[in-house]
């Protein structure tokens, strides 16, 4: 039809610059979206890829059943790459010493991810049959050399090196247990495996984030009720930096949706009421309003399109320029192309357009063409259906990018009642400012008078300039404040080892040692495995694989419900009469010097154990039954690299028992032969060093920062963009009467002044309101979201409204500097017909 | 239609009133015109007695309270607005007192819109020659931002004769204009509309402009009566 009309048209519009707001807002929300869907999955995946790395796999099922190999055949058909792995304690024996042992044997594959380093004296060694690796100390407490003969079961195999890297080595739960390492096909001649030994069975799976998840489903179907898979575990420290770091950026990356969505509405807006005369025209020379609504629609269409085409370009772009970031850090990175964040960048340029950008413009449609003649006012009333399409697109928008009902919903409300918020104190404050405006000599009060005057539309600009200038400061706070806290809480001196099984006398000379070395230990805790018998005389459902427990700690489903699960292994247990700091009383009361026989419990076991204040526990500690009464329950904040317990018992049950401690130290990677000193005075005390798992959280942290700089860079510009185009669309109210004044006489400096004082007014408003929100949100985020310590920000206070009228003042200045500087008769004509 | 095919528009007590918020004002009362096809007319009067109201009726841009009005044989009041655009952009000719030319578009996209709205062919060379016969035909490619207002004006005739309009509507054309520019103006306005054979209804308060049309019209206070006729031959 008239596609012609409006092919031209938008060509004209667009080099006339009246698209460019509206395009510029499109770009940007597409680009936010792309960039931040592309960057948040390439760090995802380089974080991914380093947890795999920790699993030796990226994928691991476990069972307590021998292997299926119908299993393998399926991943085989799928293409994946696997490894089998066996876990079991047995005895150990070389000449006359024994020792029960923690044993790992695998297949040739092993680790399908990450790296196993064996060393044999200096040299790197192949994983060989017929031989076993150990931890270094194991070779002391069994008194081998490498060479020399040990028997496992029904067999003997040789000492083959020792054990240098290994991916997969356990990192929670301090058993204590000494760890060795060899070939699956040297399982059957031990002949450890029998009816009712308890084996752990492990298939290792590697591919392709679809090849995986087709084989989760294929073998969905045959999986036994004790197969389980392995997830990362989330409550570890590196699950919970893993999950804090997508709450960032998917937080981050809303807020910057959300801007940009609002600048394309605003901008629509403003299109709108600018393009009154020409519709009035259009339709005065015989275009219908379905041929008026059909023009604007594809001229929408078409600035959709290009806008998407550029948004897609740049946004991809900046996924380019994270991966490669990525792959600075992440050595072994390997990026993946996905084509969701495209997917979901059309998508958003769609919604965008559409549902905030349709309406005003559909509307503008309307304009009935007697305005040739007498020009109507613009109907500054609210538009509800449009703010309900606003509303209904900001939440698909929100849901699109989370996938997450709960966020994009508390979200959502969250900004629904900052609207409503503001709206409210908008209405007040101007109403408030009244009285003080009474003449228009000054231009202070011809700037509040008009304030008064524009209420509504004040408000709406208001709210706006808030909504723009509190997510700005809100990034900005995530970016600096929260990062820092948590940044803070992975000092670089944090303890990277943990020493075990020192004894009391080992105590005093190990703190002598570190002291010589400048370094201090950490509280030693004193530390004994015991195992929970039963509750209040009720047996403890056990769990079917031994360690499950860890992994179920976020709340993974058991089948029977209704009983008390319990660990189904042996516990660190503690004595301690202060409650440790990095621990925080759920309910009930901590030891006091009289508690007698007492317990306190993890509260996420607890729960599991379905245990209530009063209960009395069943322990077995080294041989020997104790009975204490549970008297509360705590948090514990895995994120803290400290030991943690999932049980402390009161100290007066310490006296019946020989004390075993634990320290976590810091011991600088270049004083690493420290710990071979450690090692030689003190055999016996195991070293356990977490140092990857932090360096791979400051990682984590790192990662997550950059990615959240180039959001705020995104955000910042998509803040800009609303607040240039509602002082734009405000200036346009304000530009008759400037034309107005200006020809009656007014001085350019007196306009200025009084539109400078407006609008600073209006940017104090608004940085205030939006300081107020910010510090709210903040504390919440802190406390609810991130769990961290709650905190004021008195920087915030200054910076909000500084920000709101700076950047508000200076933006209305440069564009009403254009207008002052017009002869007045052009800018009368402008104002009166144009 | 029983109407003498000469008669390009009448109106039959036509009453406009439109609604405040608290009460109702009448601009329009009782208006009965005859306009024959080919002439000229001006309607005259005070400002505010509803020349501008009574135009937009008769052009179908807004519709009576009450009364018919027949435009080329066609009952408007009994159209719908899509109707109204249909008949607006077949033989309909618009000019106005502020010129009201799409900025976005040159001198030349705005006087072929019309004709391209109504499907015509050769929008463009018809458009150019118009340009020519107003004597802006070197401002093809300019934006109405870069013109005068007489040339505006002078854009805004082209544009209105593009479609051959059988009447055309000005509404004070000349009144935003010095003496000079307005009168040059008006005289494009005559001309082409003789040339053209368009009927032409004319607002303004210029008694001379008045005078160069075959018919006078007095508007007082939203009433309607003849004051002269040079043209033609009916009663009232
Ligand atoms: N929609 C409306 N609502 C309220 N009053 C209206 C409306 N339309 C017209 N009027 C009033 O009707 C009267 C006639 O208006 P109109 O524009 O027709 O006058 P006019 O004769 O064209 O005046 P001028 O010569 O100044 O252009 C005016 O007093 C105007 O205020
Ligand atoms: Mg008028």
């Amino acid at each position: 039809m008239h596609f012609k009309i409006a092919w031209r048209m938008f060509w004209r519009e667009l080099r006339k610059g009246e698209l460019w707001i509206i395009a510029f807002a499109l770009v940007l929300a597409v680009v936010t979206v792309v960039s931040l869907t592309g960057i948040t999955e390439s760090v995802r995946s380089a974080l991914m890829q380093r947890s795999s790395s920790f699993m030796a796999a990226d994928k691991v099922l476990r069972s307590p059943l021998p292997f299926n190999s119908a299993y393998f055949d399926t991943a085989a058909q799928l293409q994946l790459k696997s490894a089998r792995q066996m876990q079991f304690n047995t005895m150990v024996f070389a000449d006359d010493v024994m020792q029960l042992v923690s044993v790992k044997a695998v297949s040739a594959e092993y680790p399908l991810r990450g790296k196993l380093v064996l060393k044999a004296t200096d040299k790197i060694v192949e994983l060989t049959p017929g031989h076993v690796y150990v931890e270094k100390r194991v070779m002391q407490l069994l008194q081998l050399d490498i060479g020399d003969k040990l028997s496992i079961g029904a067999t003997e195999l040789i000492l083959g090196g020792v054990i240098d890297q290994e991916p997969d080595a356990p990192t929670a739960g301090f058993t204590g247990q000494p760890r060795i390492l060899m070939h699956i096909n040297d399982v059957a001649a031990t002949q450890v495996v029998q009816p009712g030994s308890q084996i752990n069975y492990r298939y290792l799976f590697a591919g392709t984030e679809t090849q995986l998840k087709q084989l989760q489903t294929s073998l969905e179907a045959k999986l036994t009720p004790s197969d389980r898979w392995q997830q990362v575990d989330r409550s570890s420290s590196i699950g919970s930096a893993l999950d804090r770091a997508e709450k960032f950026l998917l937080l981050a990356g809303l807020l910057g949706i959300v801007l940009a969505a609002c600048a394309s509405a605003v901008a629509a807006t403003r299109y709108s009421e600018r393009h009154r005369m020409a519709v009035a025209v259009i339709k005065a020379l015989g275009m219908t309003e379905r041929q008026t609504k059909l023009l604007y629609f594809s001229q929408l269409l078409l600035i959709t399109m290009l806008s998407m085409i550029i948004g897609l370009i740049l946004g991809q772009l900046a996924c380019f320029g994270a991966q490669f970031l990525i792959e600075k850090w992440v050595p072994d990175f390997v990026p993946v192309f996905s084509a969701r964040p495209l997917l979901i960048g059309i998508a958003t340029a769609f919604i965008c357009s559409m549902l905030f950008a349709l309406r005003p413009v559909l509307r503008l449609a309307e304009v009935p063409s007697l305005e040739v003649l007498r020009q109507g006012a613009p109907s500054v009333r609210l538009d509800v259906v449009h703010l309900i399409t606003g509303a209904v697109a900001v939440f698909g928008l929100m849901w699109m990018f989370s996938q997450d009902w709960v966020t994009s919903a508390l979200l959502f409300i969250g900004c629904a009642i900052f609207a409503g918020v503001l709206l409210l104190l908008a209405a007040l404050l101007v109403r408030i400012v009244k009285p003080v405006a009474a003449g228009q000599s000054s231009a202070l009060q011809l700037a509040l008078a008009n304030l008064r005057r524009r209420l509504w539309a004040n408000s709406f600009q208001l709210i706006t300039f808030s909504q723009a200038i509190f997510l700005t400061l809100l990034l900005y706070f995530i970016r600096v404040e929260l990062i820092g806290q948590w940044q803070a809480q992975v000092p670089a001196n944090a303890p990277n080892h943990f020493m075990v099984n020192i004894n009391d006398q080992q105590k005093l000379e190990l703190t002598t040692v570190l002291q010589q070395q400048q370094l201090s230990a950490g509280k030693f805790y004193p530390m004994i495995s015991g195992r929970i018998l039963s509750v209040n005389g009720e047996m403890l459902q056990e769990p079917e694989m031994p360690d499950s427990a860890e992994n179920g700690q976020k709340g993974q489903q058991t089948k029977n419900d209704n009983k008390r699960q319990g660990f189904g292994r042996e516990l660190n247990l503690t004595w301690l009469s202060e409650l440790p700091t990095n621990n925080q009383l759920t309910s009930g009361k901590w030891f006091t010097a009289e508690s007698r026989a007492e317990v306190s419990v993890e509260a996420r076991s607890a729960e599991r154990m379905k245990l209530t204040l009063g209960d009395k526990m069943a322990l077995s500690i080294g041989g020997q039954e104790v009975t204490a009464t549970v008297t509360s329950f705590r948090k514990v904040d895995w994120n803290s690299l400290q030991p943690n317990f999932f049980v402390i018992l009161s100290p007066d049950l310490m006296v019946d028992f020989p004390a075993n401690y634990m320290t976590a130290v810091h011991i600088p990677a270049e004083r690493a032969d420290l710990l071979n000193e450690v090692a030689r005075q003190f055999p016996t005390v195991s070293v356990i060093s977490v140092s990857a798992i932090l360096t791979q959280i400051n990682e984590i942290i790192a990662q997550v920062s950059v990615a959240l700089s180039v959001i705020m860079v995104l955000v910042f510009a998509a803040a800009v963009l609303v607040l240039i185009a509602q002082v734009q669309a405000s200036l346009d109210q304000r530009e008759q009467e400037i034309a107005i004044l200006r020809t009656l006489g007014a001085t350019k400096a007196f306009l200025l002044k009084a539109v400078v004082y407006e609008y600073l007014v209006l940017g104090l408003l608004a940085g205030g309101f939006a300081t107020v929100l910010v510090e709210a949100l903040l504390s919440v985020l802190q406390v609810r979201l991130f769990e961290l310590p709650f905190q004021l920000h008195p920087m915030l206070w200054w910076m909000g409204p500084t920000l709101g009228a700076v950047i508000i003042v200076s933006l209305a200045m440069v564009q009403l500097r254009g207008l002052l500087n017009m002869p007045s008769a052009v800018l009368l004509r402008r104002a009166l017909h144009a | 239609m029983n109407e003498l095919p000469s008669v390009f528009i009448e109106t039959r007590n036509l009453q406009k009133t439109v609604q405040l918020p608290s009460s109702s004002l009448t601009i329009l009362t009782d208006i009965n015109l005859t306009i024959n096809r080919g002439q000229s007319v001006a309607i005259v009067g005070a400002s505010g007695s509803g020349k501008s109201t009574l135009l937009g009726i008769l052009a179908g841009l807004d519709q009576a309270t009450q009364g018919e009005v027949f435009l080329a044989g066609q009952a408007l009041h009994q159209m719908s607005d899509d109707e109204r655009a249909a008949l607006r952009a077949k033989k309909v000719g618009f000019v106005f007192q502020s010129f009201l030319l799409l900025p976005a578009l040159t001198a030349l996209e705005n006087v072929t819109l019309p004709a391209e709205l109504a499907g015509l062919k050769d929008a463009r060379a018809k458009g150019l020659a118009l340009l020519e016969q107003v004597g802006l035909a070197e401002r093809a490619d300019f934006f109405p931002a870069q013109l005068s207002g007489g040339e505006q004006q002078r854009v805004a005739i082209a544009r209105a004769f593009i479609t051959k309009p059988e009447i055309l509507f000005a509404d004070e054309p000349s009144a935003n204009l010095d003496a000079n520019t307005g009168e040059m103006v008006e005289n494009l306005l005559f001309d082409l509309n003789q040339q053209q054979g368009t009927t032409l209804v004319l607002v303004t308060h210029k008694a001379s402009l008045a005078e160069r049309c075959q018919a006078q019209w007095v508007m007082q206070s939203g009433r309607l009566t003849l004051s002269t006729d040079s043209g033609a031959k009916h009663a009232l």
